[in-house]
């Protein structure tokens, strides 16, 4: 099994047969103002549809590249592209949506005016903006709790809420850095199953994950993207191509722990 | 029915447990313990003030000090009952002017800071007069406000609004730029205009330093009029607090000084207390420091 999958390291990933090509990076480096190389030579294409996760050490620039596509950050050298057009660009679209570690909730706003937010700041009118935060809240199972306030929420409905309000904008691109980083192993699966559920229905929709878990990352993905710190680097693009849906089966699996050795290989490199 | 009204333990955790299944009888038991917890509260301190108070009007009469060196408190009342209504004239007039000051400096400390916030290159050049401002006493600039506004209420308003507003500014200020910054990210990334960052997230996170500084300011209003009404003096209106102390001072008056520094700390202690709850209806829906415990 660990000889047979597909993996390629260091190079350019070709299609791989899901959707066109949404990401574009190109000798991507980015230097902080302090003289930090954080990212190194990152050559890679994000193909549309897929469940991505970038798997590292801390100081592995997994946050930097997320910055870098949400067009929070500038690059130094290379190229950046998403969609034929640069990071900004396709932010002013709302093409793309962030899900932080933190739930970044505002604390004086009801659950639904918090999901709300992304489509009141770009003047969506009022039925519409309730039309679709009762959508979103119901995806992620949170219909009853509409009315309450976050401190009254669990650190995982916090977690739901803050992914209902990134799906609110329709993302074609959802980045997500670290987002279960902060919640018990309990919580953390079923918010797993939860994300995967919601990721199969909209075949358009590509995330990128950023995680310093094996397991999650193996559960998760269609592709993992191993990195090495200082400076940050690519180290091995690794197709897991096993069916989806997963479930918990999968998880308790042979070929699970496989993955899971395979790519902690990698990750030792 | 008498096992329901015991002040005990056991009759506090009947009341909070079925205060809402029963009609009667638990909010009777409920009301008993809340009147323990008040007994408790106001008690020691009650008891403290009659023995101080007992114990000033005794040695004085003891010792038979004149009272216009040191009063009794029955002096200090009866110079209070004799000249009440010039004293609530005063009160009312230091009033009006200490809340015309904080409203001010409400205003312009909050607009300010909001105006420096929104543009870092106007904050550089103008914050650091703001603070050099703020260090010239205000007892010393006091008469040239008088020379330029005139003996009055408005020079005393606006004395009194300086000496508020740097709290304000500073305080609202520091709020602003305490956003979280994945905050401001989120913003940035849903394409949020400046104003709308400023509106829907800076202001609103402002919040628990801009009641800090109105908890300062209102305080500080009240000691800008009485400062004012030193200076100023009664300006052809009618004279408050600041006025009377300086007229009581110059006449040995002391039983009625007394009364009217009395006043001007009670009027102060008001003043903040109806800030306190305004400010705590304003937060409570959200931030920790004004939650129930």
């Amino acid at each position: 099994m660990s000889s047979q999958h597909a993996f390629a390291s260091e190079t350019q990933r070709e299609t791989t047969g899901k959707g066109r090509q949404l990401v574009a990076m190109k000798e991507l480096d980015k230097v902080y103002g302090n003289g930090t190389v954080a990212l190194s030579d990152v050559n890679m294409t994000i193909n549309e549809g897929e469940f991505i996760c970038f798997l590292g050490p801390s100081g592995c620039g997994k946050s930097t590249i997320f910055k870098l596509i949400a067009g929070l950050e500038e690059r130094t050298r290379g190229d950046i592209e998403i969609l034929g057009m640069s990071p900004k660009e396709a932010r002013k679209q709302s093409d793309i949506a962030f899900v932080f570690q933190d739930h970044t909730l505002l604390p004086w706003c009801s659950v639904i005016d918090n999901v709300m937010l992304p489509l009141k700041l770009r003047g969506v009118p009022k039925q519409e903006r309730l039309q679709e935060a009762e959508r979103v809240l119901a995806l992620v199972g949170l219909s009853d709790h509409r009315k309450s306030l976050p401190r009254h929420l669990s650190g995982g409905m916090k977690m739901r809420v803050s992914i209902a309000r990134a799906l609110a904008s329709r993302p074609k691109l959802l980045l997500m850095d670290e987002p279960f980083g902060a919640l018990d192993e309990i919580t953390r699966q079923s918010l797993q199953d939860e994300l995967l559920k919601i990721w199969q229905q909209d075949p358009s929709m590509t995330v990128l994950f950023v995680t310093h878990n094996t397991f999650e990352a193996v559960y998760l993905s269609t592709q993992i993207v191993a990195m090495t710190a200082r400076p940050g680097r690519v180290s091995a693009v690794l197709n897991v191509d096993e069916p989806f849906p997963r479930d918990d089966s999968f998880r308790t699996s042979a070929a699970f722990s496989q993955w899971v050795r395979t790519v902690s290989e990698h990750m030792q490199h | 029915m008498k096992n329901n009204v015991q002040p005990s333990a056991a009759g506090h955790a009947y009341a909070s447990s079925k205060s809402t299944t029963d009609s009667g009888k638990p909010v009777i038991a409920q009301r008993n313990s809340a009147f323990k917890g008040w007994g408790v509260k106001i008690l020691p301190p009650l008891i403290a003030f009659v023995v101080f108070i007992g114990g000033w009007e005794l040695i004085v009469k003891l010792l038979g000090t004149p009272a216009y060196i040191f009063p009794k408190p029955s002096d200090i009342v009866r110079a209070a009952a004799e000249n009440f209504n010039n004293l609530m004239v005063s009160v009312w007039t230091t009033i009006v002017e200490a809340v015309l000051g904080f409203l001010l400096s409400i205003v312009l400390g909050i607009g300010g800071a909001i105006l420096l916030a929104s543009n870092r290159y106007i904050e550089k050049a103008i914050y650091p007069y703001a603070v050099i401002l703020q260090t010239i006493p205000i007892v010393a600039i006091a008469p040239i406000i008088v020379i330029w506004f005139g003996a009055g209420t408005n020079a005393i308003v606006i004395i009194s609004f300086l000496i508020g507003f740097f709290p304000m500014l500073s305080n609202t200020l520091i709020g602003l730029h305490s956003t979280d910054t994945n905050m401001l990210n989120l913003f940035t990334l849903y394409n949020a205009s400046p104003l709308q960052t400023m509106w829907r997230l800076r202001i609103p996170a402002a919040l628990p330093y801009i009641v800090a500084g109105l908890k300062i300011s209102c305080t500080l209003a009240v000691v800008g009029a009485i400062v004012g009404e030193y200076v100023a003096g009664i300006g052809g209106g009618k004279g408050g607090l600041g006025y009377a102390i300086t007229i009581a001072a110059s006449q040995l008056q002391t039983a009625f000084l007394f009364a009217a520094g009395l006043s001007a700390s009670v009027l102060g202690i008001g003043l903040f207390l109806i800030v306190n709850y305004l400010s705590s209806l304003l937060l409570s829906s959200w931030h920790e420091s004004e939650m129930k415990k």
